[in-house]
């Protein structure tokens, strides 16, 4: 590795860790400001009237009798020797719980980035050749879908192909093909987003000088644009993947609800709602280390896609 | 063409099923032909994923649904509402009212191997009465009693502190069902995974998010007094899965990927009438009713009228048919239908907006401010109202949404607020409420003392306090006390029935409907039903056919 890169990486994690910091702090604030006492959740709530002996007991074994600068410090000091505490619902170790949930997530948010970029590519490259009329109805598409909440996608798939055509399971099996709604579900918006800028970049760069010279030569169609144009008009694109992850991952909160699949976002959703603060910070910090890294990846992508733009150190300022 | 031997064949067939028809009794769903052992049953489930396994850490529905399956209770309900032998055969109390002696059912062991007897039930007791398991369902239920001793092996004996004319109703809920105290001393994570009953399938493994897998228990032999059958259980293995989204849960059980769902939200059950597939039990929870409470304690429904204002001046009977499609009943009752000594008084609830509109303007509230709203000495009549998101259904929510523009008409502001589960809690706690709706599973009417004695007022020590009407009478804690206590059955629901006379006469109340408990199950699916106890389903009895 160069001395250029090591800086690059080192500038990369310091970040990394300013980051991770600042979730920490905004989670154990924020979940705090909400009014309503997590003993109260921890004990199952009004069907369920906790003894005054009980609540003592739950503050003390959770440590929610401390003032709160000390519960924060407590957590940080915890934070940094890389323990993660124990879930107030589920009663297990957070990362026990992150080593369950977390791979079924990035297995879905890593395969519907990989769907929406060929999604976005196909109708790029149909479009790209056919003319005008192509054109505005590849853009339709594009608005289209990168406009239609999920949930309803969602619903009308597994209308269409769940319970009309019976091909694939409403609700996730365990199976690949229980992977196949969530991911499409996911996909779509994020395919007609990459695919407005990749178009736009596409149709500048099909005007250039050297995507002219190369049909100039006799180079077919396909060729041009696999060799020549889709590097260019690839990059906007890859600049953004980073986001694009990130949107789905909040999106794996409806899609991991609607198909019933295990996942960080399920898991979020119902420690807020018990204010598991261990659990949220937890999931908190696994989405913004995931977060970080992709974008991390991105960028290097962008680097090796285009040598000529930057070095790794310029990519990271 | 038919032989003598065919035609003898059929007769013997014929007669075949008469008898096991006759053996294997009455089921509500599908006695129709002979049950067939084996299989899978996959139940979705549209409530929480209970946070463990154990009922008696903690104490919700949610554990209620699936512990069904594989614990059980010392006594049942049958469909009249009468305490029925499950794990006791029999029990007496003492002339005083101050002890219980329960008989139990010999050769009875757990699905670890431990026997079931005296010693295992007062080892239970002991464990929900434990601070350290933090129980809340269960251990309210057992406020009154001071201890549980065996006498000898089959034979428990129950103290009380005062005499509990619900002991019998707390004891048949699954809150208080009775594990294997073996599998008790095990940590309390490890027993939340893989809590040890008597029931007709054990716990094998818990997929967090995604399932909890029962299989059979081939020793069992424990059924309650109103079961089909008395062997083990037909199906082979239950597959309990979580399927929060109540359009999924149901798009999984008309493709045929579950065979039972709960949570069946009106739309489906609308949907799913005009299915030849699809069948639906209606089993609406124990306890009180779905209601409105009024905040008494502040202003402005301290002022009774007007309270009274806005009770008789809402009609809430077209909102409840409308947007419920005819699938919930109204309700002039505090508590839910199946309890047996609930009182009902329509007469209370006539809409008579004319006398609503009178009442207010004898309360003060004269003048109407720019948008409408009555006002008295420049302050608004607003009343606040927030709303758990988490125990309210969208079609409920739209009903409260009604609720607040009939208001409008009347001159109240009603506030609504939709909040998550913790935040609706310290809502309650700051009193910042004027209005709420909050359920309460319990089975019998001494859920009446829970919600309505003024020493429910006093909140816990995090704030929240059961009394949300704040209803503070003495007359009407004396009447619940003496309820509590009176062990005749009929002096014991004329004390209650007089009790909820006085609240609803109060106006502090606005009943809405049962505690909405809907099934839907597939035709392939037999001999499921809900237990009369709280209405949660058991699959005892159920069998399949493909």
């Amino acid at each position: 590795m160069t001395r250029r890169a090591l800086a690059w990486l080192a500038r990369r994690i310091i970040g990394a860790v300013v980051v991770l910091w600042a979730v920490a702090t905004l989670i154990f604030f924020a979940i705090r400001l909400v009014p309503g006492d997590p003993a109260e959740a921890i004990l199952g709530g009004p069907g369920s009237q906790a003894s005054a002996a009980s609540l003592a007991l739950v503050r003390r074994q959770y440590g929610l009798d401390q003032p709160l600068v000390v519960q924060y410090l407590d957590q940080l000091g915890r934070l940094a020797r890389g323990e993660l505490g124990t879930s107030y619902s589920l009663k297990q170790s957070v990362a026990s719980v992150l080593g369950a949930q977390l791979p079924p997530t990035l297995l879905l948010a890593a395969v519907s980035l990989i769907v929406a970029w060929l999604l976005a590519i196909a109708v790029a490259w149909w479009s790209s050749g056919g003319g005008r009329i192509a054109n505005g109805l590849a853009s339709t598409l594009e608005v289209v879908a990168s406009a239609v909440p999920q949930f309803l996608l969602a619903s009308v798939l597994i209308v269409v192909f769940a319970v009309q055509l019976e091909w694939l399971p409403p609700v996730s099996s365990g199976t690949p093909s229980g992977l196949v709604l969530p991911v499409i579900t996911l996909a779509v918006p994020v395919a007609g987003f990459l695919g407005q800028v990749t178009r736009d970049s596409l149709l500048d760069a099909s005007a250039a000088p050297f995507a002219l010279s190369a049909r100039a030569r006799g180079e077919g169609p396909t060729g041009v644009f696999a060799r020549h144009l889709l590097r260019h008009a690839a990059l906007p694109g890859l600049a953004l993947s980073g986001w694009a992850f990130g949107s789905l991952l909040s999106g794996a909160v409806v899609v991991e609800s609607v198909f019933a699949r295990p996942g960080l976002g399920r898991t979020l959703l119902d420690a807020v709602t018990l204010r598991d603060i261990p659990l949220v910070t937890g999931v908190a910090l696994a989405s913004a280390l995931a977060y970080v890294t992709v974008v991390a990846l991105g960028d290097l992508a962008e680097t090796l896609v285009d040598p000529r733009a930057s070095t790794p150190s310029e990519a990271a300022s | 063409m038919r032989t003598p031997l065919l035609a003898a064949a059929g007769l013997a067939a014929a007669a075949a099923l008469v008898l096991s028809g006759c053996t294997s009794g009455s089921s509500s769903a599908g006695g129709d032909s002979k049950p067939v052992r084996g299989g899978t049953l996959t139940y979705a489930t549209g409530d929480a994923e209970p946070t463990c396994l154990d009922p008696h850490v903690g104490g919700n529905y949610p554990q209620a649904l699936v512990a069904s399956q594989y614990l059980e209770e010392l006594v049942s309900k049958n469909r009249a509402g009468e305490i029925i032998p499950w794990l006791a055969t029999s029990w007496k109390q003492s002339a005083d009212g101050l002890t219980w002696t329960f008989s139990l059912k010999k050769n009875v062991s757990f699905t670890d191997g431990t026997a079931f007897d005296a010693d295992a039930v007062v080892a239970n007791i002991e464990h929900v009465k434990d601070p350290a398991t933090l129980s809340s369902t269960g251990y309210l239920a057992l406020g009154k009693v001071e201890k549980a001793e065996a006498l000898d092996a089959h034979t428990v004996k129950i103290d009380l502190s005062s005499a509990d004319s619900s002991l019998l109703d707390s004891l048949s809920m699954p809150w208080l069902a009775i594990e294997s105290p073996t599998a008790l001393k095990r940590s309390q994570a490890v027993n939340c995974e893989s809590p040890v009953g008597t029931g007709p399938f054990e716990v094998t493994k818990w997929v967090k998010q995604q399932s909890v897998t029962m299989v059979r228990n081939a020793k069992y032999s424990s059924p309650p007094a109103d079961a089909a059958h008395t062997s083990d259980a037909y199906l082979s293995k239950i597959v309990w899965r979580f399927i929060p989204d109540s359009a999924s849960r149901y798009a999984a059980l008309q493709s045929g990927q579950v065979d039972v769902i709960d949570n069946a939200q009106p739309d489906t059950l609308v949907a799913a009438a005009k299915s030849s597939q699809i069948k639906a039990i209606d089993a609406p929870r124990p306890g009180a009713s779905d209601r409105l409470e009024l905040n008494s304690s502040q202003a402005p429904f301290d002022d009774e009228r007007v309270r009274q204002a806005f009770i008789i001046g809402i009609d809430v009977n077209a909102g409840i048919r409308s947007l419920f499609f005819g699938t919930a009943k109204r309700s002039y009752s505090l508590l839910s239908s199946v309890e047996k000594d609930g009182y009902s008084d329509k007469a209370l609830f006539g809409v008579d907006t004319k006398k609503a509109t009178a009442l207010l303007d004898e309360a003060g509230w004269t003048k109407r401010d720019s948008s409408g709203y009555r006002t008295k000495d420049g302050k608004r009549l607003t009343v606040r109202f927030p709303v758990s998101t988490n125990q309210s259904i969208p079609a409920e929510r739209s009903l409260f949404e009604q609720i607040q523009a009939e208001g409008k008409t009347l001159g109240f502001d009603v506030e609504i607020s939709e909040l998550d589960l913790s935040s609706w809690y310290g809502a309650l706690a700051k009193h910042d409420y004027e209005i709420v709706s909050a359920p309460y599973t319990k089975v019998g009417p001494g859920v009446l003392d829970i919600l309505y004695n003024s020493s429910s007022i006093t909140p816990a020590p995090s704030g929240y306090f059961a009394n949300n009407a704040q209803v503070n009478d003495p007359k009407l804690d004396a009447l619940l006390k003496q309820a509590g206590e009176e062990s005749d059955q009929a002096k014991r629901k004329a004390l209650y029935v007089e009790a909820q006379k006085t609240v609803l006469s109060g106006y502090y109340v606005l009943p809405l409907y049962d505690q909405q408990n809907h099934y839907l199950y597939r035709t392939s699916v037999h001999g499921l039903r809900a237990l009369p106890t709280v209405s949660t389903p058991t699959l005892y009895d159920t069998w399949l056919t493909k």
